[in-house]
């Protein structure tokens, strides 16, 4: 065969990495990373394969931009190039010319090569949707440390580029994002073509032509994970102009109301994508439509605000998304006969709680647990899922009935928690003592802690925030917070803030650590007690503020939880 | 090494290995033409969802046949299999005169794309009349007619257009050989 003409894309390579260039031409390697998202097909591939071969020239310049370009290939053309740089084949290239054995210093090249391993096994290799297919680059970063390699450091803004980003996506445009990476990988099997790939080809083919119809319901979980996230943004935007404007303190430039109003911003168009997409069903529509107001509302006022318009700034009154938290204060509200704990929650209270249970379900909430664990600042149905007694089948049995009866109510009218199975086992296990102390309730009962588990209060990229909840009696009980590092940067100065609401009594012991190492599993912990005044049972509302520092840059979560015993 | 070896023997005797995709509407007969060639056995399939891949060797040619669904959902995915493809086997239902045109619609878009694929260069393309003994059914000479195929291909795009019987393997030998025989006059 004669040789095949080179193409377009290899010539653009070329031209992207000759030696005559005196620096990396940023704009020639975007014209790369376009040209390969336009064709797709083959061409991540045939621009893996040409770019490592740059990389291997014995030009070090050549060399050197063939890196660069291999960086910005990796940034910008997603997962069709990731599933590229994934193959052992291109994996052996890269590391054609390193040595058995380290040298003593490495060379420019290898600095780089080691530093891209190194930042690919970091990013996409733990955050990539796909990350099951991208263990080749493991398995070479864990042999090149074997043989003894140093790593160097990875640049935090470099790491979170290649981490999937919060900005919303309508379902359009997740449905096309898990197509591309779908067509990609489906291609790379035709090509691999051994027995079990083509199996795997064949299975993906039948996903892919709909066959399988769980794509579409993916994508709109996804979408209704990243709707409640915005509106949590949403509310907390709002929390923090609504202070401004009763202080009359307004900074403009305060890198969180900054990064919320972009957010929002950007969120905007996103909104009414979703609103045609979601058409056909008036409950979406009617509570993204009131999200998309007070979205407008909120922009308009931080605008006015910047502006010095207090006045104007303090008519607007946005009402709150009921982004979960309320949501489940609600709910929980709305079991208490106590007239105390019935009282709104603090904030106003959003007057479509329950359009919005209707509109979760219909945005198919078809996975709750998942959909809320482990999510940013997310409180919402997480706070429900522990008591869900009444799921237990055993629970029927004894005197008990009624009064759990009534307690259970409110579990059950909640949609999310009857479809929580996971956390199902576990929790009809608890129920089992708490029926026992259910009929001591009235009598002050010695202080006999219950063993508990613990719950996740909130797990966002970097912090894992769970409790171990003690019952002493039901005016009393002892929590100890567990902090967690999930990532591989150390969060230093850290600082654990609580609030009660004026009902309940806080008591505090000291915090125990302000550091947590990379992976650093309840290296902070601290014990608190809370007690309520009342006769009544309480509800165990509080608010958490955590501050901590990651490489410098301070990073705040904070939201409101009711502890569940 | 070894790979070398057989690589020149294969020159010297000139074994070669092809691929060939084989696509189609649904129901044109596409899978049984497959098992036909392979097994010289008529198999009762159903509507192949995704795809089915057989090598066999004709002569001195190892053919890599691949069988792709032809169901309008599956038909966006056939360009994944485009590359490297050295034939095009297109199988058109000859008794199936409504969807002649959609048939047609389907091909050219197929070439087109095909075209484009950089390791598809020089592929040849045969279009079997399929189901010749079905009443009705139209000549392949009628085909060749309807696809107009002149306009659509490069003046120098090899192609054929044959009448077959999958049942009884009529013409589906013959194809072979006619891309056995122009993809090495293509190559050289």
């Amino acid at each position: 065969m004669s040789a095949p003409p080179s193409s377009s894309l290899v010539r653009k390579i070329y031209r992207a990495c000759r030696s005559s260039l005196a620096e990396p031409d940023l704009s020639l390697n975007l014209a790369v990373a376009d040209y390969i998202n336009e064709k797709q097909g083959n061409a991540p591939r045939e621009a893996a394969k040409t770019v490592v071969n740059l990389v291997n020239s014995k030009d070090t310049h050549t060399a050197i931009f063939a890196l660069t370009l291999l960086d910005v290939l990796v940034k910008n053309c997603g997962y069709p190039f990731h599933l590229q740089i994934s193959r052992k084949e291109f994996l052996n290239e890269l590391v054609k010319r390193f040595p058995e054995r380290p040298p003593s210093r490495y060379s420019r090249v290898q600095k780089m090569i080691l530093g891209a391993i190194e930042e690919w096994n970091q990013t996409i290799c733990k955050t990539s949707r796909h990350k099951e297919d991208l263990g080749f680059i493991r398995d070479m970063h864990r042999l090149l440390t074997y043989k003894g390699y140093i790593f160097p450091e990875v640049k935090p803004e470099d790491a979170s580029v290649l981490n999937p980003s919060d900005n919303l996506k309508s379902i359009e445009e997740v449905q096309r994002e898990e197509q591309l990476a779908q067509s990609a990988k489906l291609q790379e099997l035709v090509r691999r073509g051994r027995p079990q790939d083509l199996k795997e080809a064949n299975k993906l083919m039948k996903i892919m032509a709909g066959f399988k119809d769980d794509t579409i319901v993916e994508s709109k979980a996804r979408v209704a994970e990243d709707l409640d996230r915005l509106k949590r943004k949403a509310d907390v935007f709002s929390e923090m102009l609504q202070q401004s404007t009763n202080s009359g303190q307004f900074d403009p430039n305060d890198e969180t109301l900054v990064e919320l109003f972009s957010a929002l911003k950007v969120a905007q168009p996103k909104i009414q994508k979703i609103i045609t997409e979601e058409q056909d069903d008036p409950d979406a529509v009617q509570n993204l439509l009131q999200l998309n107001d007070s979205v407008n509302l909120l922009v308009d006022k931080f605008n006015l605000l910047k502006a010095g318009d207090l006045t104007n700034a303090s008519k607007i009154k946005v009402a709150s998304n009921g982004s979960g938290v309320q949501q489940s204060l609600n709910l929980i509200d709305f079991d208490d006969d106590d007239s105390a704990t019935a009282t709104p929650p603090p904030q106003q209270q959003g007057t479509t709680v329950d359009d919005l249970l209707g509109d979760l379900n219909s945005l198919s909430f078809n996975n709750p647990p998942q959909a809320n664990y482990g999510l940013g600042g997310d409180i919402s149905l997480g706070a429900t899922s522990p008591p869900p007694q009444s799921l237990s089948p055993q629970q029927s049995s004894g005197p008990n009935y009624d009064i759990f009866a009534q307690l259970s109510q409110p579990s059950t009218s909640s949609p999310s928690v009857a479809a929580s199975a996971p956390s199902f086992d576990l929790l009809s296990g608890f129920s089992q003592p708490q029926q026992q102390q259910q009929p001591q309730q009235q009598q002050p009962q010695p202080p006999q802690p219950s063993l508990k588990q613990r719950t996740v209060v909130n797990e966002s990229q970097h912090l894992k925030f769970e409790i171990d909840v003690s019952k002493h009696s039901d005016n009393f009980i002892s929590v100890k917070a567990f902090f967690t590092n999930l990532g591989a940067i150390p969060l230093t100065n850290f600082q654990f803030l609580i609030a009660v609401p004026k009902s309940l009594t806080l008591t505090l012991d000291p915090q125990v650590g302000s550091f947590i190492p990379s992976f650093g599993k309840d290296s902070v912990t601290q014990s608190f007690k809370i007690a309520s005044q009342q006769g009544s049972i309480p509800s165990w509302k509080i608010k958490w503020k955590v501050n901590y520092s990651i490489n410098g840059s301070p990073i705040e979560e904070t939201a409101t939880y009711t502890i569940t015993v | 090494m070894g790979g070398s070896v057989s690589k020149i023997m294969g020159k010297l005797f000139g074994t070669t290995e092809m691929k060939m995709l084989m696509l189609g509407l649904d129901s044109a007969g596409k899978t049984t033409i497959l098992y036909k060639l392979k097994l010289n056995k008529i198999r009762t399939t159903g509507p192949t969802v995704g795809f089915n891949v057989e090598t066999f060797q004709y002569k001195n040619v190892k053919f890599n046949m691949w069988d792709v669904g032809g169901q309008d959902r599956l038909r966006p995915l056939w360009r994944h299999y485009f590359p490297k493809t050295n034939a095009l086997i297109y199988v058109i239902d000859s008794s199936d005169k409504k969807r002649l045109q959609e048939s047609k619609i389907q091909l050219e878009k197929v070439l087109r794309e095909l075209q484009n694929v950089s390791s598809a260069q020089g592929f040849v393309l045969l279009v079997f009349a399929n189901k010749q003994d079905l009443p009705g059914a139209l000549s392949p000479k009628e085909i060749s007619n309807t696809l107009d195929l002149k306009n659509i291909l490069t003046p120098d795009q090899l192609y054929a257009v044959m009448g077959t019987n999958a049942l009884t393997g009529q013409g589906l030998i013959e194809g072979l050989s006619w891309v056995s025989n122009n993809f090495k006059k293509n190559r050289t």
